[in-house]
C-alpha cells in the first residue's frame, strides 16, 4: 500500500456488516470503485481496485461517525442519525456530503395506542407533566437516541420525562414496564405497531439515511485532498449519469430564449451545441419524452436519447462542498 | 481570565458570605447520580458521569441547591431556619465554554418570613457582588405565585390550567399557548366525543374504557385506562366549549403586559383584581410586604423592572425570581439569579414542603468584565 509523505494514507471508512454494508459496497461499485477487502471476510482493512493510497476500513457505523469526529478516517459512509446523535457539533466536525438513497429509517417517538388523547407533542407534554404531578415520579422514555431525545424534547417542551437507556428492542419497554413510551428507530412502523405503540402525529424527529460524510478534522494535504476529488468525482459522475439522459437532436436556431425556456420547463442543460445545429442536452431522467415532444415542436426531426455511465464535469459540486468546509 | 482568577473571586466570595452570618457549606465534588436523577434531562444531559467498581454511578457536582438542601434536610436544623453559603466548581458540559466553573451562592430555609427572606437573599447578593467585584447592577423581578393566583382566582378549567401555567414557564406568548395543536382540536374521534357529549362523567368514563376494551387494546405504559379516559373526556369538555372565554382571556393578556418599576406595577395590579373582580389581595399583600422589607434594607425600587411576564424557566421557582445584571451589559447574561422554591425539599423527601429561597451567582461571568479585585489581561 502506497501512503503520502508523511505515512498518512486517506482512509474510507465503510459499514462492516449487514445491509449497510451491501449497499455502501454496491454505490461505490456503481462509481467504479471496487472495495477490496483483504485475506477473506475477517480482514477489517482494504483496498480501493485501481486507487493508491487509499485504505478501507471496515468498521460499525456508530464507530464510523467516532473516527470521522476523531479525524482517524477521511471519509466514510454512515447514518444522518448517528451523526446527529453523537456529535453536538457535528456541524463543525464533519461535512454530510451527499444521502445515499439508502439506509431509510425515522427516529420516532412512539406512545401505546391506548393513549387515544394522546396525538400530539403538546398532548404528550400535558400528559407527562400530569404524570408527574399525580406520581412524583417522572415519565420514563426508553431510547438509545439520548441526545437527539433531549434536543427534540426540549425544543417541544416537554420537560417532565425521564430517559431509560434501552440498548436493544426499545420497542419491547412499554409492554415491559420499564417506560412508558420510546424514542426508536423506524422503517415501516410495523415493529411499533406489533407492540401496540403509534407514531404522534408531530413525532418524527429526523428522517434518516445514509450519508456520503466527510471528516474536517483529518489529517488533510494535497495529496489526500486529490484523493478525495478522484472518489468524489468518479460519484458524481455515476449519480449525473444514473439521474439524467443525453438527449441529441438537430434543430437551428436554439438561442438564449429557447435554451431558457428548456431549462425552466425541463429542467434540461445544454452540454453541447455545433455550428450545423446540432445539439446535445441533459435531461432528468423523467423529463426525457416531455423534452423530446417540445423540441420536434420546435422544428426537430428526430431527437435521440442514451443513458451513459459516467458523466464527468469541470464542476464537481461534491467535492467543491467539501473543498469549502476544509 | 483564567480559571487562576476564578479561584481567587472564589475565595473571597466564600469569605464575604460568610461574614453575612451565612454558614459555609460544601457538599462532595463527586456525588450520586441519583441525587439528580429526578432533576430533569436538561440537567441530567449535562452531566459528567463516571461509575465505580460495583457499577453505581456517580457525577461531578453539577449545581449546588439540591445537595446543599440535602444536607440541610439530614441536619439537625431540618425544618427550622437555617442559612447556608457556598462558592466553589460545579461541573456540567457546556458547548461554549468549560465544563468546569465555578459558582458561589446563598440558600435560606424554613423562615416562616417569607417576604423578609426574599428580600434578604436579594439585598445580599447584591452586596456581595458589588463589594467583591465592584459593578454596577441592575435588577429584573417577577413573582412565580402571582400567575399561579390569577389561574386560580379565573376559576379555569385544569387542563386550560396547566397548559398556561405551563406555556408561561415556557416563556410562550398566550396567542401560541391557546393555539397550540392538541388531540381534541382535531377532528379524530369526533363521533364518539359528540356522543360522550352532556352525558354525566361516570357514565362516559365506563364508554371510553369499554371502548378501549373492545378495542382490545392492553393498558401498557403505567397509564391505566381511566386516566386516559378522563384526560380524553376533558377534552371533549373543551371541544364542546366554543374555546378559550375571551373575557378571561382579555383579563391574562392585561396581566402578562403589566411592566413597570415594582411600586407602580402593584398599582397596575391591584388596578386590575378590582376591575375583573378577582380576589387577589393576599398575594398582593405579599408582594408589596416584600417591596417594604426590600425597601427597608435601602434597595433601590424604582430603579427595578418588575414583569409578570418575567418567568425563569425552571419549573421548581414558586414565588419571588429574580435576576442580577451588570448596568453596563443589561442585555447581557445575568450574573446572579435566584428566586424562591418551597417545593423543593419535599420533592427530596421532606415531609411536609419547607420555605426555601437563594441565589447563585455566576463567578466566570464576573470574572470575565472589569471589576476592583480584577483587571482586564
Amino acid at each position: 500500500m502506497s501512503h503520502d509523505a508523511e505515512g498518512h494514507p486517506f482512509v474510507l471508512a465503510v459499514p462492516s456488516k449487514g445491509r449497510l454494508q451491501e449497499n455502501a459496497t454496491a454505490f461505490f461499485a456503481r462509481a467504479g470503485l471496487t472495495l477490496a477487502q483483504g485475506r477473506g471476510a475477517r480482514d477489517y482493512r482494504g483496498t480501493l481496485a485501481g486507487l493508491d493510497g487509499v485504505e478501507v476500513a471496515f468498521v460499525s457505523a456508530a464507530e464510523i461517525v467516532s473516527q470521522l469526529a476523531a479525524g482517524t478516517a477521511h471519509m466514510g459512509v454512515t447514518g444522518e442519525d448517528l451523526v446527529r446523535e453523537t456529535l453536538p457539533d457535528a456541524d463543525t466536525k464533519v461535512a454530510l456530503l451527499t444521502p445515499l438513497g439508502f439506509g431509510y429509517a425515522n427516529v420516532v417517538v412512539a406512545v401505546p395506542q391506548a393513549w387515544i388523547d394522546v396525538k400530539t407533542m403538546a398532548d404528550l407534554e400535558d400528559v407527562a407533566a400530569a404524570f408527574r404531578a399525580r406520581r412524583g415520579e417522572r415519565m420514563r422514555v426508553a431510547t438509545k437516541y439520548l441526545n437527539l431525545t433531549r434536543r427534540f424534547f426540549a425544543e417541544q417542551h416537554v420537560t417532565d420525562y425521564r430517559i431509560v437507556e434501552s440498548l436493544g428492542a426499545t420497542e419491547g419497554a412499554p409492554a415491559a414496564g420499564q417506560a412508558e413510551l420510546i424514542v426508536d428507530i423506524t422503517t415501516t412502523g410495523a415493529t411499533l405497531a406489533a407492540n401496540a405503540l403509534k407514531i404522534l402525529d408531530d413525532g418524527v424527529m429526523l428522517r434518516s439515511e445514509a450519508n456520503l460524510v466527510a471528516s474536517l478534522t483529518a489529517p488533510w494535504n494535497e495529496k489526500t485532498k486529490e484523493t478525495a476529488r478522484i472518489i468524489l468525482s468518479r460519484i458524481a459522475a455515476e449519480e449525473e449519469a444514473r439521474t439524467t439522459r443525453e438527449v441529441s437532436t438537430t434543430l437551428a436556431g436554439f438561442e438564449a430564449q429557447k435554451q431558457s425556456n428548456a431549462s425552466e420547463l425541463f429542467s434540461a442543460r445544454l452540454r453541447r451545441r455545433s455550428a450545423d445545429g446540432h445539439l446535445v442536452l441533459s435531461c432528468p431522467r423523467d423529463k426525457v419524452a416531455s423534452l423530446a415532444d417540445w423540441l420536434i415542436a420546435q422544428g426537430a426531426e428526430y431527437v435521440s436519447v442514451a443513458s451513459q455511465d459516467y458523466v464527468f464535469a469541470s464542476v464537481n459540486p461534491l467535492y467543491e462542498k467539501l473543498a469549502a468546509r476544509l | 481570565m483564567s480559571l487562576t482568577d476564578d479561584r481567587l473571586l472564589q475565595d473571597a466570595l466564600a469569605v464575604y458570605l460568610a461574614a453575612q452570618g451565612y454558614q459555609r457549606c460544601e457538599p462532595p465534588i463527586l456525588l450520586p447520580a441519583s441525587d439528580f436523577f429526578d432533576s430533569g434531562e436538561e440537567i441530567r444531559g449535562h452531566l459528567y458521569l463516571t461509575s465505580d467498581i460495583s457499577g453505581t454511578d456517580y457525577c461531578l457536582r453539577p449545581e449546588y441547591t439540591i445537595p446543599v438542601c440535602r444536607h440541610y434536610l439530614a441536619s439537625p436544623e431540618a425544618g427550622h431556619p437555617a442559612a447556608f453559603c457556598y462558592s466553589g466548581p460545579v461541573f456540567r458540559y457546556r458547548a461554549n465554554g468549560p465544563g468546569e466553573f465555578i459558582q458561589a451562592g446563598l440558600e435560606n430555609f424554613g423562615r416562616a418570613d417569607r417576604e423578609a427572606a426574599d428580600a434578604e437573599i436579594l439585598a445580599l447578593s447584591l452586596q456581595t457582588i458589588a463589594a467583591v467585584a465592584g459593578k454596577s447592577l441592575s435588577v429584573r423581578i417577577g413573582d412565580a405565585g402571582l400567575f399561579a393566583s390569577l389561574l386560580e382566582a379565573l376559576d379555569l378549567s385544569p387542563q386550560w390550567r396547566r397548559r398556561i401555567s405551563r406555556g408561561h414557564l415556557q416563556g410562550k406568548a398566550l396567542a401560541a399557548i391557546l393555539a397550540a395543536p392538541m388531540n381534541g382540536a382535531s377532528t379524530d374521534h369526533s363521533g364518539v366525543l359528540a356522543a360522550l357529549e352532556g352525558s354525566d362523567k361516570q357514565g362516559a368514563r365506563a364508554l371510553v374504557e369499554d371502548l378501549l376494551a373492545i378495542a382490545g387494546i392492553a393498558t401498557v405504559g403505567g397509564r391505566t385506562a381511566a386516566e386516559i379516559a378522563d384526560r380524553f373526556l376533558e377534552q371533549a369538555a373543551l371541544k364542546a366549549g366554543s374555546g378559550f372565554p375571551a373575557e378571561k382571556r382579555a383579563i391574562i393578556e392585561r396581566f402578562l403586559k403589566i411592566e413597570n418599576d415594582p411600586d407602580h406595577a402593584s398599582a397596575e395590579l391591584r388596578q386590575l383584581a378590582d376591575d375583573a373582580k378577582l380576589d387577589l389581595a393576599a398575594i398582593l399583600d405579599q408582594f408589596d410586604a416584600r417591596l417594604g422589607f426590600m425597601a427597608a434594607r435601602g434597595l433601590d425600587i424604582e430603579a427595578m423592572s418588575f414583569g409578570t411576564g418575567f418567568a425563569r424557566n425552571l419549573d421548581y421557582y414558586t414565588g419571588v425570581v429574580f435576576e442580577i445584571h451588570d448596568k453596563d451589559h443589561p442585555g447581557g447574561q445575568p450574573l446572579a439569579g435566584g428566586g424562591r422554591y418551597d417545593l423543593l425539599a419535599k420533592t427530596l423527601g421532606a415531609k411536609e414542603a419547607i420555605p426555601a429561597v437563594g441565589a447563585a451567582i455566576w463567578v466566570d461571568r464576573l470574572a470575565d468584565c472589569d471589576s476592583g479585585v480584577h483587571h482586564e489581561s
